[in-house]
């Protein structure tokens, strides 16, 4: 059961890290999509 | 008067003369710690929005405990009870009553059943003070330096992670040790929303053991600052990067986006993100009477009510669970785990950076907004009063949010389904 739980343990952060490393480039991408449809055209 | 007769005139101390030992030195204990709950908050060393009304709930459910007419008694036991039968109780709320005819009685009878049974018991409150506090978050901290806070979120999440085996190593099932390791994740919601979804009949101490040690962070984590980070490091002043301006319509967008991918990857704990992501919405979009509400009575009136309630749920026949010292022990294990996680990750950033990043900044990682912000940039303040590290310690500090609502989605989903 304790190996069961270490194993689920490491999974759990594995997902983690993935979704979190997904949020943060979700971030980074919409910040520069929603900056360069926003951006003002030259004159 | 015969002693009798007093004790039947002051029926609080006719139960505590009737009851087990045990019983009568848990109420007592309880009265005496809810009295220190509440002078702890007077003083700030613990939050005192929560934990005076807490205190005085504590105080009044184990003092103002009397003998149950036999209509009331039958409705909170939900069995017959006999004439002459004396089932002690309180007025207060009768927590585990789901008999539908019991619970209309009692509706009626305890003053605070309808709050615990419409906001408390199916997790609303939760989802309320969620949605205030997504209100109070500048998300342009977190946008300027996306990896670097979500980095520092997830190292701060030590605790969360490591406290789950630790927990079923000493004897929870999986379900309970989620719950409790989620309190690694400082966010007292998300472990109220975590125990309702996995452990219902733990949820009482384990959120109670949250909210206390949520207090502690703020008096413990100066400590822990001092003793893994050396002064001279701790004088760092984080690299100057050029100030980014987030637009609203920016902060919009990821509201948006970030919403819809989340809710998609966890419908389990998609309440909760959907409150977070309102809150911020109404702050960025600018609409200042959802604001003032969302932001002042709706967060602070939850937030009242929530210290009342888990103040009024620790009556001594409630909280006498033997596992009850387990989950002290855990929780105080999954803060500090996270803590020494957060600043981990601030050394791998000082590292990585060329020795230039403050890693006490790290530690904001863990999402206790703003407490551990403010606690990390005190200690750098401490030792340079003219080093600056709070934009980046509070961009980890709601990366912290973020990360713990992974997580508790997460725990939700996947630990029903470990066998």
């Amino acid at each position: 059961m304790i190996r069961t739980a270490i194993v689920s343990a490491l999974e759990i952060f594995g997902i983690a890290a993935i979704i979190t490393f997904f949020v943060a480039l979700l971030i980074k991408g919409v910040f520069h999509i929603v900056r360069f449809v926003g951006r003002k055209a030259p004159k | 008067m015969s002693l009798h007769a007093v004790l039947q005139l002051f029926q609080g101390l006719d139960t505590l003369s009737h009851a087990d030992a045990g019983i009568v030195a848990a109420r007592l204990g309880l009265i005496v710690l809810g009295m220190v709950l509440f002078y702890l908050g007077k003083k700030g060393v613990l939050e005192p929005l929560l934990m005076i009304p807490m205190g005085l709930g504590m105080v009044a459910v184990n003092a103002g405990v009397l003998f149950l007419d036999p209509a009331t008694a039958a409705a909170v036991t939900e069995r017959a009870v006999a004439a002459g039968q004396q089932t002690p109780g309180t007025l207060f709320m009768a927590p585990l009553v789901q008999n539908t005819d019991s619970l209309m009685y009692i509706l009626q009878v305890d003053f605070l059943q309808p709050i615990y049974t419409f906001a408390f018991s199916n997790g609303l409150i939760a989802c309320l003070v969620f949605m205030g506090i997504g209100a109070l978050l500048d998300m342009g901290f977190v946008i300027a330096r996306p990896f670097q806070s979500m980095f520092l979120a997830l190292c701060a999440e030590l605790g969360t992670v490591a406290t789950f085996p630790i927990a079923v190593a000493l004897g929870l099932n999986f379900r309970e040790a989620a719950s409790i390791a989620i309190v690694g994740g400082a966010d007292g919601p998300l472990v109220l929303f975590t125990s309702l979804s996995l452990a219902r009949h733990l949820f009482v101490p384990i959120t109670v053991v949250a909210y206390l040690y949520l207090g502690l962070t703020y008096g413990g984590y100066p400590y822990l600052i001092r003793f893994l980070v050396p002064a001279k490091l701790r004088a760092i002043k984080n690299p100057p990067k050029g100030a980014i301006e987030v637009t609203s319509g920016e902060k919009l967008a990821f509201t948006v986006v970030g919403c819809a991918v989340l809710c998609l990857l966890f419908p389990a704990a998609a309440p909760l993100f959907l409150s977070l992501f309102v809150g911020v919405a109404i702050r960025e979009a600018g609409m200042k009477y959802f604001l003032d509400f969302v932001g002042g009575p709706m967060l602070y009136g939850s937030t009242l009510f929530l210290g009342l309630l888990l103040g009024v749920l620790c009556e001594a026949s409630t909280i006498l669970n033997p596992k009850v010292l387990v989950l002290l022990v855990l929780g105080i294990i999954s803060l500090l785990l996270s803590g020494i996680g957060g600043l981990l990750g601030g050394y791998v950033l000082y590292l990585v950076s060329g020795r230039k990043f403050n890693p006490v900044t790290g530690i904001a990682g863990v999402s206790c907004v703003p407490s551990t912000a403010k606690v990390a940039q005190k200690e750098v303040s401490g030792v340079a009063p003219d080093a600056l590290i709070l934009p980046e310690a509070l961009g980890a500090n709601i990366s912290g949010v973020i990360t713990t609502a992974i997580l508790t989605g997460i725990f939700v989903t996947l630990v029903p389904l470990i066998h």
